[in-house]
């Protein structure tokens, strides 16, 4: 009673050759060394024993260093200033490059070439930090949370970038919808915007870390420790150990690795879910045709 | 001239050929690059002394120049004449900017006039400012004659690669008003550039005074300049921190560069070997994880991993190995710091910088590995002449990218260097900070310099890299 043998689709196995085991050990190895000093900071912000030597778990749990932050206004404080900053200037950043990269599509524009390089010109040239400064001074900027909004709202390159985007929607479109009677502003929101959600979440998310990772501005405008952002706070607290006076409860590593998490942790929540429009942004700023 | 559908003459200034009514097009005309160099020419000299002291030692104190004088409506004026050249040039109406370079150094002559008359005293001796306008004023106009390009753009032309201009069927006024809406749309970008970026740049004359912070700027001509490179006897001192401080920038983002590139090079070649998908995709995710980090944050982190005290774990794991006897302090020895600053940029960039390399990679298509393959080559064969070939153009890319951005090392060495490795660590951006904004009295005019040279070396770099791009690849990065 031999069953008959059907021919059935047999996946080609798998060879496992000596190089591909070398290469995802070492694939492993790199993976850990990108990730041991991000989780030994988790792992000593979470351990009321101060996280010292080589520890790989906490000791003694603790919460009380997020409690902390949470609790102190002059904490909790920077990070609401972070993320405020982070909201306006990504909105600014946004709304100036789509803009900016809608007209320079238009080919036919009298002038389109000089606002090209209107532009390009400044990724040549700059006047650099101390004209800047001065300009900012003068402008009554210095000291208000508009001198670190407004700089880096213009960004050329992430203009540019938009502009690539921008030009692979068919041309047809714009003119079928200018022969129905719409605006120029009409077709911009209508038309481009809807279109261009990829780019605008690639560009928006560049803004966005831009703005939430910015310490330079702060460094440079900002004197008025009320108006610091989480950056600024951080880098006080681990640098200069301008911590906040404690009960001795928490120790001041454990702070210090606590806040570390806090700076990151907005956007290693969000990367997962958007790495795709990160890579995105990267390669049609580089490699176009 | 001949229509160029159906080769009928048409008469010189008919809009439409007579014969087939397509629209006539304008050839193209070149840019004169030398006259715009005389104008350039000009224009800077007019930021050198027009008189100067001829004492030696004392050199630039008192000078007197456009920016000094009485009158600044003159340099503005000065100023303005050439910019105009320049774009005049720029348009291609380099006649008429024969009468702008002609009158800027009218506007010149009549300054040094003023001033000699006004500071012309015994021990004055005339500045560079008068012989680089009159060469720049000179060279402009003959500019103007002679059209440099002419055998590269007959050439292009005859490879069919330059065409007519064409002008289309409305006029410029009537093509403004149709795009009327777009201006307005222009408008906040281009408010935001003038402010955030231009005006910056007219701030630039500072670099040729003496400007204290709360005090009027007062002109000195290239003193700035002249303590930088260490050119007068007083100064071949005090220059050393400025030299050290240009060296550092080239060697640490250069070495950088080559270190960071040619690592992520290697892990997408390895990664790109990798067969299961997910294993691939989390490695991915990990490491370009550390890229979505601050400075600041890396700065933190690093500085407590290799702290010297016991919660530092790097120092902790190599004594519990025994390799070394007490701790070491990396980040506060210039021996170590380099090294450390090499390694924390690997470690924050080098993943993210695969992105490229991997997306070429994706791109080779699996036939040609197959069909090498099938012809016996081995993985080292297949990665020396299918991979690496198809490699080499993004590598090239990638790397004139980056070059281009050599001299805007600032944020990543500002938070790792402190007091104790300036030598070694010191970049320019950094110079300039500390001595603007951590000394008690600071020179803006000093710093603004310095922040001018760093400016133009960068120029240069992102014009060589452009140029190259060009020839690599097609295309400029700009």
């Amino acid at each position: 009673m031999e069953d008959t043998k059907k021919a059935v689709y047999k996946k080609p196995k798998k060879k496992i050759t000596p190089f591909s085991i070398v290469n995802t050990i070492l694939f492993i190895l790199i993976s850990i060394i990108i990730l041991i000093p991000i989780w030994k900071v988790l792992v000593d912000s979470l351990d009321a024993a101060a996280g010292y030597g080589m520890r790989l778990w906490p000791a003694k749990f603790t919460f009380g260093a997020y409690k902390m932050i949470v609790s102190r206004a002059d904490l909790y404080r920077p990070f609401f200033i972070s993320i405020g900053v982070t909201f306006a200037g990504t909105l600014v950043g946004l709304i100036l490059s789509t803009l900016g990269a809608y007209v320079l599509i238009q080919w036919d524009m009298p002038g389109r070439n000089l606002f090209s390089w209107i532009l390009l010109f400044t990724m040549l040239f700059s006047g650099g930090m101390i004209p800047t400064y001065v300009v900012m001074m003068d402008l009554h900027l210095t000291n208000t949370l508009w001198s670190v909004i407004l700089p880096l709202g213009i960004n050329v390159y992430n203009l540019v970038l938009m502009r690539n985007f921008f030009e692979g929607i068919p041309t047809s479109l714009f003119e079928s919808a200018k022969l129905d009677g719409c605006s120029p502003m009409g077709i911009f929101v209508k038309i481009v915007l809807p279109l261009s959600k990829a780019a605008l979440a690639a560009i928006g998310l560049m803004f966005a870390v831009t703005y939430w990772n910015d310490y330079t501005n702060f460094k440079i405008y900002i004197t008025d420790n009320k108006l610091f952002n989480f950056q600024m706070k951080l880098r006080a607290m681990v640098m200069d150990n301008d911590l906040p006076t404690d009960d001795g409860s928490i120790s001041t590593n454990t702070i210090q690795n606590a806040a570390i998490i806090v700076a990151i942790i907005p956007f290693m929540i969000l990367y997962p879910f958007c790495q795709d429009y990160f890579v995105q942004g990267v390669n049609v700023g580089a490699v176009k045709e | 001239m001949l229509c160029k559908t159906c080769n009928t003459e048409i008469p010189k200034k008919a809009t439409r050929c007579p014969e087939c009514g397509a629209a006539v097009v304008k050839p193209h005309r070149n840019i004169y690059p030398i006259a715009i160099a005389g104008a350039v020419i000009s224009f800077v000299g007019g930021f050198f002394p027009a008189i100067q002291n001829s004492d030696a030692s004392k050199k630039f104190t008192p000078a007197y120049g456009f920016m000094n004088y009485e009158q600044p409506a003159l340099w503005y004026l000065f100023m303005l004449l050439l910019v105009a050249s320049v774009i005049l040039c720029a348009v291609k109406l380099e006649k008429f900017s024969i009468i702008t370079t002609v009158l800027a150094g009218v506007v010149y002559a009549i300054t040094y006039n003023n001033i000699c008359s006004l500071h012309g005293a015994p021990g004055m001796e005339n500045g560079l400012a008068g012989i680089i306008v009159i060469v720049g004023t000179i060279v402009a106009v003959i500019g103007c004659f002679l059209d440099v390009n002419k055998n590269a753009a007959e050439r292009k032309r005859k490879n069919g690669e330059l065409d007519y201009q064409y002008t289309g069927n409305k006029t410029i006024w009537q093509r403004i008003y149709i795009y009327r809406g777009f201006y307005l749309m222009f408008l906040p970008v281009l408010i935001f550039v003038l402010i955030f970026n231009y005006l910056p740049m007219a701030g630039l004359r500072y670099a040729f005074t003496d400007f204290i912070s709360g005090q009027e700027p007062t002109y000195v001509g290239i003193k700035h300049f002249v303590d930088m490179f260490g050119l007068s006897p007083l100064s071949k001192l005090s220059n050393k921190h400025f030299m050290a401080a240009f060296k550092n920038t080239l060697v640490l983002s250069i070495i950088k560069l080559f270190l960071n590139t040619f690592m992520a090079v290697i892990i997408s070649l390895l990664l790109n070997e990798m067969r299961q998908i997910h294993f691939k995709k989390t490695v991915q995710t990990i490491i370009y994880l550390p890229h979505f980090m601050s400075w600041v944050v890396v700065a933190s982190i690093f500085k407590m991993m290799l702290s010297a005290s016991d919660s530092g774990m790097v120092n902790q794991l190599l004594m519990n190995i025994g390799l070394i006897e007490k701790p070491i302090e990396f980040l506060t020895s210039e021996s170590t710091w380099r090294g450390v600053y090499y390694m924390v940029n690997i470690w924050k960039d080098t993943g993210w910088g695969t992105i490229l390399f991997l997306a070429t990679l994706s791109g080779i298509s699996p036939d040609l590995y197959e069909a090498a393959q099938i012809d016996g080559a081995n993985r080292f064969n297949r990665m020396r002449y299918i991979t690496m070939p198809a490699l080499a153009n993004t590598i090239i890319t990638v790397f004139i990218l980056n070059l281009a951005k050599v001299m805007n090392l600032f944020e990543s060495v500002f938070v790792m260097y402190n007091p104790s490795v300036y030598d070694v660590s010191d970049v320019l951006q950094t110079y300039i900070y500390r001595q603007s904004f951590s000394s008690g009295a600071a020179n803006y005019g000093y710093t603004t310099a310095v922040g001018l040279f760093r400016s133009l070396v960068g120029c240069a770099l992102v014009l060589i890299c452009n140029k190259a791009s060009k020839k690599v690849r097609g295309r400029g990065i700009v």
